[in-house]
């Protein structure tokens, strides 16, 4: 739906409820994704997906109903008239915030003419190609090529309105035989051609340097983290751990603990040139740059509006990516300034162990080397690991040039050495 | 409902396709959540559409749409053919094998005797209010939550070999949970409801306040507990905490589309190569694991699976041996065999079947024994209550699981409480260590409601069941320094 469509619809259910206050969400996500392994497209789909949310406050009193039928008025009226019958049963939340009503800045960073161009027989032949590759070097492929063209609107009884069309580019592909594996992706608001070939020949590369892996007994060992695995690493970190009201209420890991963490910068910026994102919330909130940690120094966390009023803070919404600042070392610099260190593709299965200390847990997969003397030297097994993410920043000892990551999120993220990082036990 | 689907597999195959199927799902969801003495939202959504696949030029097509009228119905239908002749630019060298299934007409209906959606708000924001106001009664609770979640799934499915399906599938998932703050630390603690296909007669409120008063309390006393001991230990875990091992170190290891690598470039393979069935020892005597979709309540029980094969039942692991994998109808030919084993699902009616975990059941021990029993036979060990922390690796080989309470056992009888301790093993390993299993009267059966799998990711629910078990000479880290 284009911005007139959305504002017409919107309008019209903003005129039809006056009972109370309403907050109207619509998104719209026309996804292809074409799903591939052993050199042959599995599966492929084109998915359809708008949905409308009517989020309806009466006083203290809050409920919200989604639809997925746009083109029915009827169906419309009726959500309507029950999200507000459903709001009048509520126990009241002495929390909840009148709706923001801003006129919302849409710059539409994310929005990728050339993605908008890509088709299902173009993504067929992107895929295809890929997979020849594949079969050029013997080597099975199997991954992902997934093309999101969204849409997302917003408004509120309070005139707040914002419309943004936005794009999600994502081919990862895994490159593996019966002796070893390798990983790659390119992650973006855009895809070439060129892009898909260029992660395809980096996967297959890191299949042939990663056969026959031989034990390395795990151990606290200097590791260089690629940026998917510090990616993978700090949006679930930051999902657990970034929280003002949690650490003001004693319910975080940033609750008494004013350290610094290493010397590195963590922020979120909608206008990032390499992951761009939405400018807007889902409750109708302007994302600007959000500074999380400043050269290691924690600066305010995610505040809730309500939270922002209680404690006179500035309200800082969930963002939509996450920047790392990087020293702007490529990758091999940092190789060739480790005697002995582990290389790591990505992670796999993060998960938390420890609130308190933001101590998780995860295995490393496709691709982890042994560094020595400045060399990537042979393939090692993959390993566990257990370790706080407070302490991993406080041991960066060096970082490279950022670039667009992330499994779940934006994500854009350099390569890491950290010291001390704490393998624990050995995988397959 | 079933005309147009029908109409839908007529025109697939007057255009040459080999096999087509239609669904249209209707699925309306409630979720209720609570913070302290207040709800923090009400979400309802009704969510509807169709989706047609299509094995055309030997590739798969698939597309969807939300509008269920007869002119989409044409144009979602030829789109699908337009995808599949996309898709055949990379054809698999063996092609689609798809085995075969007799025509089949079937309504299948969950039980559910007290429809959730017919149940008052307030009496929703009672339940969970109510034991909220228990668990702040305890002074070190700074943070009660919780939540209600139901759904009902109403699922039509035709195909071109003349089978009309019908399911209406109610479940329910609800828990709650108290944060506990002291003075340097932080302490959770959570009771979930069992989950599974059942309404809103699975919950009752005397039992949430009876569990809220016991969280409450013990996320207390875990602000104090030691942090756990390193080393090797004998272990018993709850049926809870063993559900989720159960899911993950079997239920995905166990998936044959892992196996052929369809799942390689995200949820990862698996170490069950096809070379071991029938003679792999998965784990000890004590270990038979049964795969059951006709299980009453049980959340991956709908009657029939979304390749259109009825639920079945048949063991995964008996006496510790590996028997059988979970199959689809693309996947049976692999192994050999003539019929899928009907666990192929989507999680929307946009989304395409992948093979999922069925219902998995750890058998309860054939003898009598009692937990207080399992425990009086450890000397020195761990009690590891609930689900918490868990990660495997993509072979379903290394894992490590926490506990949401873990007790210290010494000389046979639980002693004080421990926190951030872990459990680290090998799938084998782990399951050859399994001693015994208590007997029927202490098994239960737990819901898994987020598991996710596929590229883009679905997300499925199934249930697992166990009686409380023991294991001998597990590895046992910590998540904390000491």
């Amino acid at each position: 739906m284009n911005r007139q469509q959305c504002e017409d619809l919107i309008a019209g259910i903003l005129q039809t409820s006056r009972a109370g206050e309403l907050q109207v969400t619509l998104n719209g996500v026309d996804r292809l994704g074409t799903r591939f392994n052993d050199c042959a497209i599995s599966q492929n789909a084109l998915k359809l997906q708008h949905t409308l949310t009517l989020s309806a406050r009466l006083g203290q009193k809050k409920t919200s109903l989604s639809i997925n039928r746009l083109d029915d008025k009827d169906l419309i009226k009726r959500s309507i008239e029950q999200v507000f019958a459903n709001c009048a049963h509520m126990p009241d939340d002495k929390e909840l915030m009148p709706a923001p009503g801003n006129l919302i800045e849409t710059p539409e960073h994310a929005f990728s003419a050339s993605a908008e161009q890509i088709d299902i027989d173009t993504v067929g032949s992107w895929v295809a190609a890929a997979c020849r590759a594949g079969g050029s070097a013997n080597i099975d492929l199997a991954g992902l090529l997934s093309i999101q063209k969204m849409f997302t609107a917003y408004g509120d009884s309070a005139g707040g309105f914002a419309y943004e069309r936005s794009h999600n580019c994502d081919y990862h592909v895994t490159a593996s035989d019966s002796h070893g594996s390798g990983w790659a992706e390119h992650k973006g608001v855009s895809l070439r051609e060129r892009d898909v070939l260029r992660a395809t020949r980096r996967a297959i590369e890191k299949c042939s340097k990663a056969q026959n892996p031989v034990v390395f007994q795990p151990r606290p060992t200097t590791v260089i983290l690629e940026p998917q695995a510090v990616g993978d690493l700090l949006s679930i970190a930051f999902w657990y751990g970034f929280d003002q009201r949690a650490a003001d209420e004693g319910r975080s890991a940033f609750s008494n603990h004013d350290e610094a963490l290493g010397n590195l910068s963590l922020y979120s910026d909608p206008a990032n040139d390499l992951f761009p994102t939405l400018s807007f919330s889902s409750d109708g909130q302007q994302l600007g740059k959000s500074i999380w940690l400043d050269h290691g120094h924690r600066q305010q966390l995610v505040t809730s509006r309500y939270w922002a009023e209680r404690q006179a803070l500035e309200a800082k919404p969930s963002p939509a990516n996450l920047i790392l600042s990087g020293d702007g070392n490529n990758l091999q610099k940092l190789i060739e300034s480790t005697d002995d260190g582990i290389l790591v593709t990505r992670f796999w299965y993060i998960r938390p162990t420890d609130p308190k200390t933001l101590g998780f847990t995860g295995m490393t997969r496709d691709g982890t080397y042994r560094i020595e003397n400045g060399i990537v030297t042979h393939p090692v097994v993959d390993m566990r690991w257990n370790d706080s993410v407070l302490r991993i920043l406080k041991n960066v000892i060096a970082s490279g040039i950022a670039v667009a990551t992330g499994e779940f999120s934006a994500m854009v993220m350099p390569p890491l050495k950290v010291a001390a990082f704490n393998f624990s036990s050995l995988s397959s | 409902m079933f005309d147009l689907l029908k109409q839908a597999c007529e025109i697939a195959t007057r255009e040459g396709c080999r096999f087509a199927d239609a669904r249209y799902l209707d699925i309306r969801k409630q979720r209720i959540m609570s913070r302290d003495q207040a709800l923090s939202g009400c979400n309802d959504s009704e969510d509807s559409g169709f989706g047609v696949r299509v094995l055309y030029q030997g590739a798969w097509g698939f597309a969807s749409s939300p509008n269920y009228q007869a002119a989409e119905v044409k144009t979602v239908v030829a789109l699908a053919m337009q995808i599949a002749r996309a898709s055949a630019r990379a054809l698999r060298e063996d092609g689609v094998n798809w085995a075969p299934e007799a025509a089949l007409k079937l309504n299948f209906q969950s039980s559910c005797e007290r429809d959730p959606f017919a149940v008052s708000l307030e009496e929703k924001a009672d339940l969970l209010v109510s034991a909220n106001e228990i668990m702040l009664q305890n002074e070190s609770v700074k943070r009660a939550q919780g939540y209600l979640m139901f759904k009902r799934v109403q699922r039509w499915y035709v195909n071109t070999e003349g089978s009309e399906l019908h399911s209406d599938v109610t479940s329910s998932e609800s828990v709650i949970w108290a944060i506990a703050v002291g003075n340097d630390d932080f302490q959770e603690r959570n009771w979930k409801a069992p989950s599974s296909n059942r309404g809103f007669d699975a919950y009752d409120k005397a039992e949430f306040l009876l569990q809220a008063e016991r969280v409450a309390a013990q996320a207390e006393e875990k602000l104090s507990a030691r942090i756990s001991p390193e080393g090797e230990f004998d272990i018993v875990t709850d049926s809870e905490n063993l559900s989720l091992t159960i899911h993950e170190s079997v239920g995905h290891a166990t998936e044959l589309d892992r196996v052929m690598g369809y799942e390689v470039s995200m949820a990862g393979a698996s170490f069950v190569t096809r070379d071991k069935q029938g003679e792999f020892q998965y784990g000890s005597e004590q270990v038979t694991l049964m795969a059951d979709n006709t299980l009453e309540h049980g959340l991956a029980t709908q009657g029939f699976d979304d390749d259109g094969v009825p639920g079945q039942r048949w063991e995964i692991v008996k006496d510790g041996v590996f028997q059988a994998y979970s199959t689809g109808r693309e996947f049976a030919h692999y192994i050999d065999e003539q019929r899928s084993r009907g666990c192929s699902r989507a999680d929307h009616w946009s989304s395409i079947p992948i093979v999922r975990i069925p219902n998995l059941l750890l058998m309860p021990g054939k003898q009598p024994l009692s937990p207080d029993e399992l425990i009086a036979d450890v000397k020195h060990g761990l009690y590891f209550e609930g689900m918490d922390s868990f990660s495997i690796d993509q072979w379903r080989l290394n894992f490590q699981f926490g506990g949401n309470a873990v007790w210290e056992i010494k000389n046979g009888k639980k002693a004080g409480m421990l926190k951030a301790a872990l459990y680290q093993s090998r799938t084998p390993t782990f399951w050859n260590a399994c001693e015994a299993t208590c007997d029927a009267n202490h098994w239960q059966a737990h819901g898994v409601m987020n598991c996710g799998k596929g590229d883009p990711m679905q997300i499925a629910q199934m249930t697992h069941g166990a009686a409380p078990t023991l294991f001998r000479n597990i590895r046992v880290c910590r998540g904390r320094d000491s």
